[in-house]
């Protein structure tokens, strides 16, 4: 039997399935009616042990006059406990796919069933004018609210990608419709539109009674960039992939790889041995400066800069390490279709190693050191659970899903490149708080270590560039999976012609993370929203000042950015007393 | 108080810079450094460059072939330099790529003689891509008048080589060809 057979003919028993398809191997596409495309989602998410890892829709017309809509899985087992987990050889990818017809385009909402679709919806209503039917929050999500109504970017008709729609006046720019929990006296603090952490946009409603959250919301996509728009009108395979690095500005590197990774399996192409561990070396790099990085801002943000300062002190040497590697202190630059660009030589792997060493003993000398600060652990521990039926439901990734007990990383449950010869164990703690989550860091940074080590020594020689022997086969598709610092990347892409990308879809770690982050805000103080938000790491860009309003006496108050930093980082002094 | 010992243990971790220069790794990927005398404008790096930071285009005069980089586009790939044939365009190790009030600062140009071909008199290429072209014919080895013939051959622009082949094909085979 072939691979995911069993869940296929277990879907045939409620479902008509229309086709089946392979391509690449152990990605399965199956084909259903519109009508069934919930029911479908729901029995490989629920019943079969499905993770929902990305949807793309798509704009099929010139094709076959159709939009479409894929939801992928990762078929690995739902991991509530122990032994709910599929084998190795089980696990694969599903997409389930559905036409949607031009003149009529609406299709169930799956999001009743899965809610962690909810964003993939509310993405394809923006981009494509997709409706999803029932879809419980139908607000936008990823065009800013002055956009037109009725011009849907992605659409292959709808506009150039350079086109700017005439902004609206201040006055008479449209209200983004935040959801309000119902109480009386409760406290409607807006924190953003830059977040005190990461500096990046994101705006954040908190509703508090007292200190207390009650409930959250918020606005994201300030920094849309379409990105995807801008590669499937004007960019070769050449430029895409360093287009790709620039999704994000710590873990692009893990973004390049996805992307290119994408359109080689879509064309089955193999790469030499050589370039994939030296995709996974710079990988591992960018891993080590990431979790340090998110280590020292969750020291930092609430107090403990002595320790903030000495995990920054030993960042550096993995930046050292960056640039030995790959000429820049960001890992950028290497990756192109058919393999990497740069190889490593005798004395840059004896300087590595070198660095190695000298990172992991600090580091552990450090670890020690913050573990033994009551007052730090006190901070970290209980605050901003994540609940692990919560988890379940929005198919979280990366450290803030193994926080809370779920032994997921795409590296073990779809292992690429030169994993299968790797030894490294998936770190998982249990608690779902934020010193859950910081310690499966901590511990990853070991596994790093310990990965680039061992890439090192077993790396054979040889090429680092695949022969010319492939062509772009058009309306090829396959995605791709990447374990970047903060989760897994997917990339989808389906090829054109001419050598142009004819969609390119590309799903961030965090994506899958933000919907989670209202229930992990819930039951915890303002002052550690920071926190909470940071342990996340998310992927976006902060403000300086926060305005807190209070529903009730109509006052408000406009918080500095120094205010509410001073208070997560002391906790006296609340900056709402007297409202 | 642990870290605190720490901190006394490996004392200070800055670097004087910008007071003192920073040292970079060998193969460091810096601003791509441009030798004028040795670019011969085939213009490589122009369709290589992924983010169009270098473009190579004729002035509007149209007598020089100008050959001008925008450091502030630059991503620091290295394409430039992989393509390069004559190593005009190799990254250095210089990051310290800022400029005072002026973006302009940031632009790189090199301007090249252009040549004119021998049977129409347009402009087409440079006369250093053709000398590098000569230098390396002799080169090979070839005989002096296979030299001139080619010589010739590349003198003459993509227009005129195309006029002269179809001219040929026709002379030869006249028979199926409707005067």
């Amino acid at each position: 039997m072939k691979k995911g057979e069993n869940f296929i003919n277990k879907l045939r028993e409620k479902i008509t399935i229309k086709d089946v398809s392979r391509m690449p191997e152990e990605q399965i596409t199956v084909t259903v009616d519109r009508s069934d495309l919930p029911e479908a989602v729901r029995m490989l998410y629920y019943d079969m042990g499905g993770w929902l890892v990305t949807m793309i829709p798509n704009d099929e017309r010139p094709l076959n006059g159709n939009y479409a809509v894929y939801y992928v899985l990762s078929m690995e087992g739902g991991k509530m406990t122990a032994d709910d987990e599929l084998s190795s050889d089980e696990k694969c990818w599903i997409t389930v796919k559905a036409y949607i017809p031009a003149n009529d385009p609406t299709y169930p909402s799956v999001t009743r069933l899965v809610p962690a679709a909810v964003w993939y919806e509310r993405e394809a209503y923006d981009m494509l004018g997709l409706v999803a039917e029932g879809l419980p929050d139908p607000r936008r999500l990823v065009v800013s609210d002055d956009w037109p109504e009725g011009l849907y970017p992605m659409r292959k008709d709808s506009m150039e990608y350079n086109f700017r729609p005439d902004p609206y006046s201040h006055e008479e720019e449209p209200e983004y419709e935040f959801y309000h929990p119902e109480g009386e006296g409760l406290v409607d603090v807006p924190l953003g539109p830059l977040h005190i952490t990461s500096d990046e946009p994101g705006h954040f409603r908190l509703y508090c009674e007292g200190d207390q959250i009650i409930d959250a919301d918020y606005r994201l996509f300030y920094q849309h960039r379409g990105m995807e728009k801008l590669a499937e009108n004007r960019m070769n395979y050449d430029q895409m992939g360093f287009l790709a690095e620039r999704v994000c500005g710590i873990c692009g590197y893990a973004h390049a790889t996805a992307c290119i990774e994408a359109a080689e399996r879509a064309i089955d192409m193999e790469i030499p041995r050589r370039a994939q561990a030296l995709r996974i070396i710079n990988q591992e790099i960018e891993r080590l400066h990431s979790h340090m990085l998110n280590i020292g801002l969750a020291c930092e943000v609430t107090g403990n800069i002595n320790a903030f300062m000495h995990i920054f002190r030993i960042r550096e040497f993995s930046m050292e390490l960056a640039q030995l590697i790959s000429g820049g202190r960001k890992t950028y630059g290497n990756v192109v279709v058919g393999g990497m660009r740069r190889d490593v030589n005798g004395k840059e792997i004896r300087r590595g190693l070198e660095l190695l060493d000298t990172m992991e003993t600090q580091l552990k000398e450090v670890w020690e050191a913050v573990m033994e600060d009551d007052s730090q652990i006190e901070r970290w521990k209980g605050v901003g659970v994540l609940d692990r039926q919560v988890a379940r439901d929005f198919s979280p990734v990366g450290p803030n899903v193994r926080g809370s007990g779920f032994k997921r990383d795409t590296r073990y449950d779809h292992p690429f490149d030169f994993h299968d010869e790797i030894d490294f164990e998936v770190c998982y703690e249990e608690g779902g708080d934020v010193f859950a989550r910081e310690t499966v860091r901590y511990k990853e940074l070991l596994q790093s270590i310990s990965i680039i080590r061992q890439c090192f020594e077993l790396m054979p020689s040889g090429d680092i560039v695949a022969p010319h022997n492939r062509k772009i086969v058009p309306q090829a598709y396959a995605l791709a999976n990447n374990e970047a610092p903060r989760g897994e990347n997917i990339h989808w892409i389906m090829h054109g012609g001419s050598q142009k990308v004819y969609r390119w879809r590309c799903r961030a770690a965090t994506y899958n993370n933000w919907p989670t982050l209202r229930y992990q805000f819930r039951g915890n103080t303002i002052a550690d929203a920071a926190l909470i938000v940071c342990s996340m790491d998310p992927c976006y860009s902060c403000t300086d000042r926060v305005t807190v309003v209070d529903v009730k006496s109509k006052k408000s108050k406009i918080l500095t950015h120094k205010d509410l930093k001073r208070y997560s980082q002391t906790l006296k002094d609340s900056p709402l007393k007297g409202m | 108080m642990k870290l605190l010992d720490m901190t006394r243990k490996y004392g200070s971790a800055t670097y004087e810079y910008p007071f003192a220069p920073y040292t970079v790794a060998d193969g460091f990927r810096g601003k791509p450094e441009y030798d004028y005398d040795k670019c011969i404008g085939c213009t490589a790096c122009g369709v290589a460059c992924p983010s169009n930071a270098i473009n190579v285009e004729l002035n509007e005069a149209k007598d020089k072939l100008v050959w001008k980089f925008d450091c502030g586009r630059c991503i620091y790939c290295g394409r430039c330099d992989e393509v390069c044939p004559t190593n005009a365009v190799m990254l250095g190790s210089d990051f310290e790529t800022a400029v005072k009030f002026n973006k302009e600062d940031l632009i790189e140009t090199g301007e090249l003689d252009v040549e004119y071909c021998q049977k129409c008199g347009k402009v087409f290429t440079t006369k250093r891509l053709i000398a590098y072209c000569v230098e390396n014919f002799k080169k090979v080895g070839w005989s002096e008048r296979v030299i001139e013939e080619k010589t010739k051959y590349i003198t003459t622009c993509p227009e005129c080589k195309k006029a002269e082949s179809v001219e040929l094909v026709s002379k030869h085979y006249s028979k199926g060809v409707k005067k």
